[in-house]
């Protein structure tokens, strides 16, 4: 489809002066604007915006600034737990069905406890797949998943990024502090 | 005792600092390629409003060399050093199809030119070298006053431009060996610019080597300690001849060769590990030996200070710590010279490749064609003093930005017909229309379909 002509808007570039057309001034202005960059950001000066990061960190900064807001980050998955310290997952397959990436995998099975039905068996959650989009804490009747402020996990094998149920229980454990459920 | 073997005849004072003066200079070209690197990428950074490497130093990540450097925070100093061991460990990738001998040659005919120019640089002026007697083998080498440059020849800067264009080889071999038309694309790019550039190079420096009378470099520094910087009285020169210097060294805003927007990584794309390294290299020891000689020629060489003979580096001083002083003072000049191309590089956008020729041959040739007549004139006329060839200069460049509008204005994009193409075919030649009416190609000639349609 065309666009319409009144979203387009028409450049005409002035031309050029006598001295602007000689080229060699306004290479010496454009070495000026190089070198006021160089030396306002030397050294990690006025403008220079960089975060020297495994030292600095986006949890340190206020918001306004850049700085992280835990409440709505999404980071790495947990899975909490209820007050007794159970999953408190009931296996519904609500994540699993709305996951954009399809990267969890639960096995349910029938529940030990008699408050619910189902449990999840295995609850595994491949994180390299992940997109992180959020949508498995959405989705989630109980708030048995949710994504915490964790962003630099690492692994040496795919295998070792595939979250199973222990390790995303675990994540609860060192979170909760940070980002209470 | 000693006698037993006769001293060979070719080992005198001379021989012995040139051999010096090489084993040094070489490996200090070799440490300034790397500082050179270092230097683009945080002075780049800088510009930038970026940080650059800064987390690389020098404790190689052994914990008893972290403890004795304090770790990193050595503003990344060893990141060259990390990213030619990185190079040298690196799979070395030789593709399929390649021509095999051509393409592992070129690295190193790219390399050894860059390399070669160093010879003929006067780093120190003259040296008064001491009687020095050889223990064992009960040689002598006599005193004499020596040249404290790797080749003491008489045609040291035609040297200097026949080593400079010598790269081109390796370049345009290793794109052709390459079997990748980016690549090959990048080579032709390379020799084509080099042409155009090479003759108002070497025009440029006839017009130095007028108004100096020599083609020894030594004679040309000794003329600037007298009549003061050849920059000064022709600045225009001085210009023109960076100008060709970026161009030959394929650095921006003329990098055309390796254009990462158009040409993938250029003539290099096939070349991995140290091969590619070399390339790299050769890339930064090209800048600083044209640095080099541009200070030489234009910058008084190994004189501090346009029209003054400070003690230390007069070209009548011949004591150790003089040749010191002006090997500082000339390779302070190639350090800023180096910068001065690294701002440049961050500075000006890459010229398109048509522009590059067309400033090179319709640009470049005919102005110092020009500033090689009026020199002429001028030393012919017996006036080759300072202020007369600083107006003959600027008098060239005022008549070059006067003809300039009066010359025939080019379209700024305009279109060239490719003959034989769907847009302007051949006459009768049969191609391929799709129609979107009908939505089906129907071969045909455009120009004939009303007449067939009549039928």
């Amino acid at each position: 489809m065309a666009i319409p002509e009144q979203d387009l808007i028409r450049i005409a570039s002035k031309p050029m002066n006598r001295l602007e057309a000689v080229y060699l001034p306004e290479v010496f202005k454009g070495f000026g604007v190089t070198l006021r960059h160089f030396f306002t950001s030397f050294g990690q000066g006025k403008t220079s915006r960089t975060m020297q990061y495994p030292e600095e960190r986006r949890e340190h900064l206020p918001v306004e600034q850049g700085g992280m807001e835990p409440r709505n980050f999404r980071g790495v998955h947990r899975l909490n737990r209820d007050e007794r310290g159970r999953v408190k997952c009931v296996a519904c397959m609500m994540c699993p069905t709305i996951c954009p990436a399809r990267c969890i995998h639960i096995t349910a099975a029938e529940s030990p406890w008699d408050d619910r039905e189902k449990y999840p068996a295995k609850f595994e959650i491949d994180e390299l797949r992940c997109i992180f989009c959020g949508m498995c804490e959405e989705a989630c009747p109980v708030d048995a998943i949710e994504l915490t402020t964790e962003y630099d996990v690492v692994g040496l094998s795919r295998q070792e990024m595939v979250f199973d149920k222990e390790k995303l229980l675990k994540v609860y454990d060192v979170t909760i502090s940070k980002k209470p459920m | 005792m000693g006698g037993m073997i006769p001293k060979p005849s070719f080992l005198d004072a001379q021989f012995v600092t040139s051999a010096v003066v090489l084993l040094v200079v070489m490996n200090l070209l070799l440490v300034m390629a790397g500082v050179a690197i270092y230097l683009e990428r945080k002075l780049s950074a800088y510009i930038q409003d970026r940080v650059g490497p800064n987390r690389v130093g020098f404790d190689l990540g052994l914990p008893l060399l972290q403890k004795l450097f304090g770790g990193f925070g050595f503003w990344g100093l060893g990141q060259s050093l990390a990213d030619g061991i990185k190079m040298l460990l690196k799979e070395d990738y030789t593709p399929r199809g390649v021509d095999t001998v051509l393409f592992r040659l070129a690295p190193g005919i790219v390399v050894i030119p860059a390399l070669l120019g160093f010879a003929v640089i006067p780093w120190g002026g003259e040296f008064d070298f001491p009687r020095l007697s050889v223990p064992v083998l009960g040689w002598t080498i006599e005193a004499a006053r020596v040249e404290v440059v790797g080749a003491a020849i008489n045609i040291g800067v035609i040297y200097l431009l026949a080593t400079a264009s010598l790269s081109i080889y390796g370049i345009a071999l290793g794109s052709w060996a390459s079997n990748n038309k980016y690549s090959f694309l990048g080579g032709l790019r390379a020799s084509s610019q080099m042409l155009a550039y090479e003759i108002p190079m070497g025009l440029c420096f006839l017009s130095v080597l007028l108004v100096v009378g020599s083609l020894v470099p030594r004679d040309i520094v000794a003329y600037q300690h007298q009549h003061g910087w050849l920059i000064l009285s022709q600045p225009l020169t001085a210009v023109l001849l960076f100008v060709c210097v970026l161009a030959e060294c394929n650095r921006a805003p003329f990098d055309n060769a390796e254009c990462e927007q158009e040409l993938v990584g250029g003539y290099h794309t096939e070349y991995s590990s140290m091969r590619f390294g070399l390339f790299f290299l050769a890339e930064y020891a090209h800048m600083a030996t044209s640095s080099a000689m541009w200070a030489v020629l234009f910058l008084g060489g190994t004189s501090l200070v346009p029209f003054a003979n400070l003690p230390l580096v007069s070209p009548d001083d011949a004591g150790i710590l003089a040749v010191l002083a002006k090997f500082s003072v000339l390779f302070g000049k190639m350090f800023l010279l180096v910068c001065f191309m690294i701002v440049i590089r961050w500075s000006l956008p890459r010229l398109r490749f048509d522009q590059v020729m067309q400033a090179g041959w319709q640009g470049m040739i005919p102005v110092t064609l020009l500033i090689l007549v009026t020199n002429a004139l001028v030393v012919f006329a017996g006036l080759a003093t300072l202020p007369v060839l600083l107006l003959s200069n600027l008098a060239v460049a005022g008549v070059a930005a006067g003809v300039q509008p009066l010359l025939p204005k080019r379209p700024a994009n305009h279109k060239i017909r490719l003959a034989g193409s769907r847009f302007s075919p051949l006459d009768h030649e049969s191609v391929l229309v799709t129609t979107r009416a009908q939505g089906v190609a129907v071969i045909d000639d455009p120009r004939r379909t009303s007449a067939l349609s009549a039928h």
